[in-house]
């Protein structure tokens, strides 16, 4: 099937917060937040869209059918680095190579702006992701490594911020 | 001990690569580093810097044996959740071993923390290693979730020759 990967603009948040929303079988993603967040001065994140031609349009209507979100982070070992927060394909579109070429996508958008690594997180339950990663090359930095990943939010961040 | 938190300047940047030798040494890794203060000059300084830093300042007269008065620091940036909005992102923290136990680590991370909420962000992140439980035991202390051990998240890496073949496979624009 063709399909055609292009950066996001303004106009694909709501297909964005559309497919977030189906993804995680939660209340609705805020279209108005990722326009502010993705598309200002300094936006927090990038994004690329999967688009397939009208006569492959969804039953809904839809032709864009897949997405990544990806942003620069750094390695105070290694340089610039970039991190894929999300790739997400319909379901009805999977096996056909979108996610790759997404994943790929940002690869060399990475390569690209000088970084070295490109990061993201996956559930260990989640096998067929992990494996389908693990073919393509990557390595279990938790597993291999040790690295655990540590958060702080609501009350825990208010009483870290305090002086 | 008197001590200041401020934000790196460029000119910091020497301090902080000598830092992150030393952090890098405690972690056991010190040939991984591959950068130095020249890569931070340019990424962290610009318009659009890949990262911020605060460092940790005694005054002279408490310099270090070698006669740095830069004895800690924090790097950080911002990343996104999809899920939460904005979120900061705690790359590294150090305080040389001579100023520990002074509440300069914590008073770093406070101030990332408060950095972060101007910015709006609603999370605080880092990556540790499960050997550190000295630093795993600060981090939990001050309420931080191991979502590894909790929720099962495993961070994985595509560098190398890996990500120059995953890049090859796109398309051209």
């Amino acid at each position: 099937m063709d399909f055609s990967i292009r950066a996001a603009n303004l106009d694909d948040c709501k297909d964005i917060a559309r497919m977030i929303t189906v993804s995680r079988h939660v209340c609705a993603c805020s279209r108005a937040h990722l326009e502010q967040d993705g598309f200002s001065k300094n936006p927090f994140f990038h994004g690329i869209i999967a688009e397939v031609p009208e006569q492959h349009r969804t039953k809904e209507g839809h032709t864009k059918i897949g997405y990544a979100l990806y942003f620069y982070t750094y390695s105070s070992w290694k340089g610039r680095a970039v991190y894929m927060e999300d790739l997400y394909v319909m379901p009805e579109f999977r096996g056909k190579g979108i996610g790759k070429a997404l994943m790929s996508k940002v690869a060399q958008l990475g390569l690209a702006a000088g970084c070295n690594q490109l990061d993201f997180t996956v559930l260990e339950w989640n096998k067929s992701s992990l494996d389908f990663y693990l073919s393509q090359g990557c390595f279990d930095v938790t597993a291999d490594l040790g690295y655990h990943c540590m958060r702080c939010e609501g009350e825990a961040l208010q009483h870290l911020a305090q002086p | 001990m008197n001590f200041k938190i401020r934000a790196a300047k460029k000119d910091d940047s020497k301090d902080i690569s000598r830092l992150i030798m030393e952090l890098a040494v405690y972690e056991k890794m010190p040939d991984r580093v591959m950068i130095s203060y020249k890569e931070l000059e340019r990424d962290g300084f610009s318009s659009n810097p890949f990262f911020q830093c605060l460092v940790a300042e005694v005054p002279e007269e408490n310099k270090s044996k070698e006669g740095h008065t830069i004895v800690g620091y924090a790097l950080y940036f911002y990343t996104y959740s999809t899920w939460k909005g904005p979120s900061v992102f705690l790359e590294d923290l150090y305080v040389m071993p001579d100023f520990r136990g002074q509440g300069i680590g914590k008073s770093l991370m406070s101030k990332v923390a408060q950095v972060g909420k101007e910015k709006q962000c609603v999370r605080l992140q880092l990556l540790m290693r499960d050997w550190n439980t000295p630093s795993l035991d600060f981090y939990v202390a001050k309420g931080a979730q191991d979502l590894t051990a909790s929720e099962g998240w495993h961070f994985l890496r595509f560098d190398g020759e890996a990500l120059d073949k995953l890049a090859n496979e796109a398309s051209i624009d």
